[in-house]
């Protein structure tokens, strides 16, 4: 694809908008685009991240565990005052929020949302491959998925040659030993092997092992660092999968600085250092978040919140169209809330994956729908969400 | 034929003799339970277990919920010594080690490998702090108890076991219109009784049948029926930690229908439907190509799978008699497919050629010395985060479907170099005459390999012994057996 002039005005422009962004090189080939999701463990908590302002129902039943000095987004919705990345984000026009949504799991269990999440399906455990997977099988991204976790998650699956990146302590053995052993694998047509070598031997060139402090590499504010030096090399992955685990908080979730704002400031210290250290290419980038489902409204006994429905979803990235809090608010009041108790879900959370993938994939929607989400009722978002 | 002995078991020491029957040898060890190799004090029942999953629970949940409402960090302070106190962090390191003993140090290597397969395959995976107090216990009571019993026993036995009904959710499925269904509170507090359903299917899909059983949605839920009722009783004192009993108050009155056959009301129903259920054509098929699939090959073919079928037709699901067609197919068909090994058995694989088992597991001198209420030292936490690192931790599978058995699922960059590393970390539990010992891999690799001087001259490629040592184990005929 080559860059049109009026492309080109369109970039300038842009990039005079967003300061502190340089004007990107004419590009002469089709630009690489990249996707990061951030798989959030446990059920986040949609109200605690992102509360609606000025709702009685919601600051009633809230009442120890309400988030103070909160950062107004528009007249509706606040940002948890913790999330400092993703506010720059915001306030360089690059961050959305989609509010009162998730995928269609009521059940509240965590094991099967979380199976649904990353599979993309309604039956837990039916599917064996992800809607991550299956989208860059379709667009045929071979070798184009990182995993930032040690097994390969489902969310990935469906498409051989993805690479992972969770590092250990100690140091690689010498490259004598990796060529010693790629030798042997190539002998004796070990072809999986022989490609895992060659992407450790990679590894061993950029040093991406050695010395000490192996647990600090494996946190993700770290890892994030890292995937955005491989997201932004024109032959790196385009997809990068990180998971935040804890959500989950059932007691002492606390106000701004409870174990429910813990998990949420590790997301967003991914966010702040994927868009600090991708540099040139966050203007390329969705990155975006999952969670199996959100929390109660109501606190319980121990200041704490129970498994819910509807959440948030908090994208950030250059691919974005502006910065927004999209939603279809369904409400607070009890006949509002899903059973009487949760936030309800008024967007289905796939309409935004499968929208973000059209975008960054550069497939029709209409195709992901049919052939990742198996002609399911989802709602084209790209136009509202992202930019062309 | 040398690679059967790491087949169907762990290899063999550096100066192990091969035995002259491979076959005999193996199958002679899955005929009875022997006691286990552990000689260590903390061998607990799961139900003496189940007193510190209360503890910890009831403390956590409700003491220092209220406690430290208003104060993360100090909750979070006492959940920690809480943890000490209830011994969190010992237990799951004390079975990993009673496990892995039964690997590399007890006669019966083979039945040892077989019950990690049957661990797996009755999955109870990281949930509700099952890992922590109960699972290890569950794997020795449960499972390996009953390898010398038929598979249906085990089924009965594995199933109404409180963790796997805790795991699965049971204590949930409680029958609409039941005694307790029907009470008035539920309509006051918002808490129907409803259907849970987990685990019904997972005693289909996991544990019997498989899907290809053909059971459709309503035969879940008609299974689930049968299970209402079968569930610990709640108590402020001990959380769910009670016996698993049959609650009749709980239980979805009315007959009930699973593929077709009805079952009457009660509590005998579920032994019934287990009974038919492990009976169904479905169930030793896939069984037997699981069992293929774990020890031969990914793709298990017809052929292989037909003796173990017949085996279990004659022997009405006998495990030994299973278990002995298992190896045999395994024998006959050991120099045409070599396996993939996943990452743990690879682990003790690793340390039983290498001969370094009087290092690992920990002694038991060292477990012994463990008290309750105190940090538990790093050296004696290390078989935990081994496993949990090397990516294969039997008490922390995500799902109940357990970890996969596919070789593909086992190759990630980042799990070929956990291989390299624990190979080399392997070497270091040597002592230091056998690190200093030049002829140590010539041993290995003659105890274990029909063709040594191709190996041989592989390794010697090597630098130093550390190296050889990550070369070795990591070479194609090591990692698939």
């Amino acid at each position: 694809m080559k860059i049109s002039r009026r492309d080109f005005l369109k970039g300038t422009a842009t990039s005079l908008f967003l300061a502190g962004f340089n004007l990107p090189a004419l590009a002469t080939s089709s630009r690489k685009k990249n996707l990061v999701v951030i798989m959030l463990r446990g059920g986040m908590d949609g109200l605690c991240a992102v509360p609606v302002i000025g709702d009685k129902n919601f600051e009633k039943r809230r009442k120890s565990i309400l988030i103070e000095d909160t950062i107004k987004l528009n007249s509706d919705f606040a940002l948890h005052p913790r999330l400092i990345g993703f506010n720059k984000c915001w306030n360089e026009n690059t961050g959305t929020i989609v509010h009162a949504t998730s995928i269609p799991y009521k059940q509240r269990s965590h094991f099967e949302g979380q199976n649904l999440m990353e599979s993309g399906g309604r039956v837990p455990y039916q599917e064996k491959t992800g809607w991550v997977g299956r989208a860059m099988k379709l667009a045929n991204l071979q070798g184009d998925g990182l995993a930032l976790s040690l097994p390969m998650p489902l969310l990935l699956r469906g498409i051989p040659k993805n690479n992972n990146y969770f590092p250990t302590w100690g140091r690689l053995p010498r490259k004598d030993t990796l060529d010693l052993l790629k030798s042997v694998y190539a002998d004796s047509s070990e072809d999986e092997l022989l490609q895992m070598m060659d992407f450790i031997k990679k590894r061993k060139d950029e040093q991406m092992m050695g010395g000490t402090g192996g647990g600090d590499r494996q946190k993700n504010k770290n890892l994030a660092r890292q995937a955005a030096k491989y997201l932004r090399k024109s032959d790196g992955p385009r997809v990068a999968v990180f998971e935040v685990n804890g959500f989950d908080t059932h007691a002492a979730q606390g106000g701004v600085d409870g174990t429910h704002t813990e998990c949420l400031v590790e997301m967003d210290e991914i966010i702040n250092n994927l868009r600090d250290n991708l540099q040139e290419a966050y203007k390329d980038t969705i990155i975006l978040t999952v969670t199996e489902f959100g929390r109660t409204i109501k606190q319980n006994g121990g200041n704490g919140t129970e498994h819910g429905y509807g959440t948030a979803i908090f994208m950030a990235g250059g691919l974005l169209k502006k910065s927004q809090v999209h939603t279809d608010w369904p409400g607070l009041k009890r006949k509002e809330m899903y059973e009487g108790r949760d936030l309800n879900a008024t967007i289905d959370a796939r309409s935004v994956y499968a929208s973000a993938m059209s975008t960054v994939f550069d497939l029709d929607f209409k195709r992901i729908q049919k052939e990742v989400f198996w002609g399911e009722d989802l709602q084209n978002l790209s136009d509202k969400l992202f930019k062309a | 034929m040398k690679n059967f002995f790491r087949k169907v078991a762990f290899g063999l020491k550096p100066e192990e003799k091969a035995p002259s029957d491979p076959l005999t040898w193996a199958q002679k060890q899955v005929e009875t339970i022997p006691e286990l190799n552990w000689k260590g004090k903390h061998i607990y029942s799961e139900k003496e277990m189940r007193k510190y999953w209360i503890t910890q629970r009831v403390e956590e949940n409700t003491t220092l919920r209220k406690k430290f409402k208003n104060d993360p960090a100090g909750f979070k302070r006492a959940e920690k010594q809480l943890e000490n106190d209830t011994g969190a962090k010992f237990w799951p390191n004390n079975e990993i080690c009673i496990r892995h003993a039964e690997g590399i140090r007890s006669d019966n290597p083979v039945l040892a490998k077989l019950w990690y397969f049957w661990t797996n395959h009755f999955t109870i995976s990281d949930t509700q702090r099952l890992p922590e107090f109960s699972t290890g216990a569950y794997h020795r009571e449960f499972i390996r108890a009953n390898m010398d019993k038929t598979f249906e026993t085990m089924v009965q036995e594995a199933t109404v076991a409180w963790p796997m009904i805790m795991h699965l959710d049971n204590k949930d499925n409680i029958g609409p219109k039941s005694e307790s269904g029907r009470e008035e509170w539920r309509r006051r507090k918002k808490e129907p009784a409803t259907l849970n359903e987990n685990h019904a299917r997972e005693l289909m899909e996991l544990h019997t049948i498989s899907p290809k059983g053909g059971y459709t949605q309503e035969d879940v839920q008609e299974l689930a029926k049968i299970m209402t009722g079968w569930r610990p009783k709640w108590t402020k004192k001990s959380d769910q930690g009670t016996d698993i009993r049959f609650m009749s108050d709980r239980h979805e009155p009315g007959k009930k229908n699973v593929l077709g056959k009805t079952y009457k009301n009660g509590r005998k129903s579920l032994k019934i439907v287990i009974k038919d259920l492990v009976n169904h054509p479905s169930c030793r098929e896939f069984i037997a190509t699981k069992l293929c699939r774990y020890l031969i090959t990914d793709h298990p073919t017809k052929e292989m799978i037909a003796p173990i079928i017949k085996a279990w037709e004659q022997s009405d699901g006998y495990l030994p008699e299973v278990h002995k067609a298992a190896i045999k197919v395994a024998f006959e068909y050991n120099d045409k497919y070599q396996k993939f090994q996943n990452p743990e058995n690879w682990w003790l694989q690793t340390i039983n050629m290498s001969g370094a088992s009087y290092a690992y597991p920990i002694p038991e001198k060292k477990m012994d010395k463990f008290q309750l209420g105190i940090l538990v030292s790093e050296n004696l936490r290390q078989p935990d985060w081994r496993l949990e690192n090397i990516g294969y931790h039997p008490y922390k599978a995500k799902q109940p479907n357990g970890y996969s058995d596919i070789s593909t699922d086992w190759l990630s960059t980042e799990l070929i170099i956990r291989r390299l590393m624990y190979a080399k970390e392997a070497f270091h539990q040597y002592k230091i005459k056998d690190q200093i010992d030049d002829t140590i891999h010539e041993k290995i690799i003659r105890a274990n390999f029909d063709n040594p001087d191709k190996i041989l001259k592989i390794v010697a490629k090597a630098k130093s012994n550390e190296e050889k040592h990550m070369i070795l184990f990591n070479l194609p005929e090591v990692l698939r057996a």
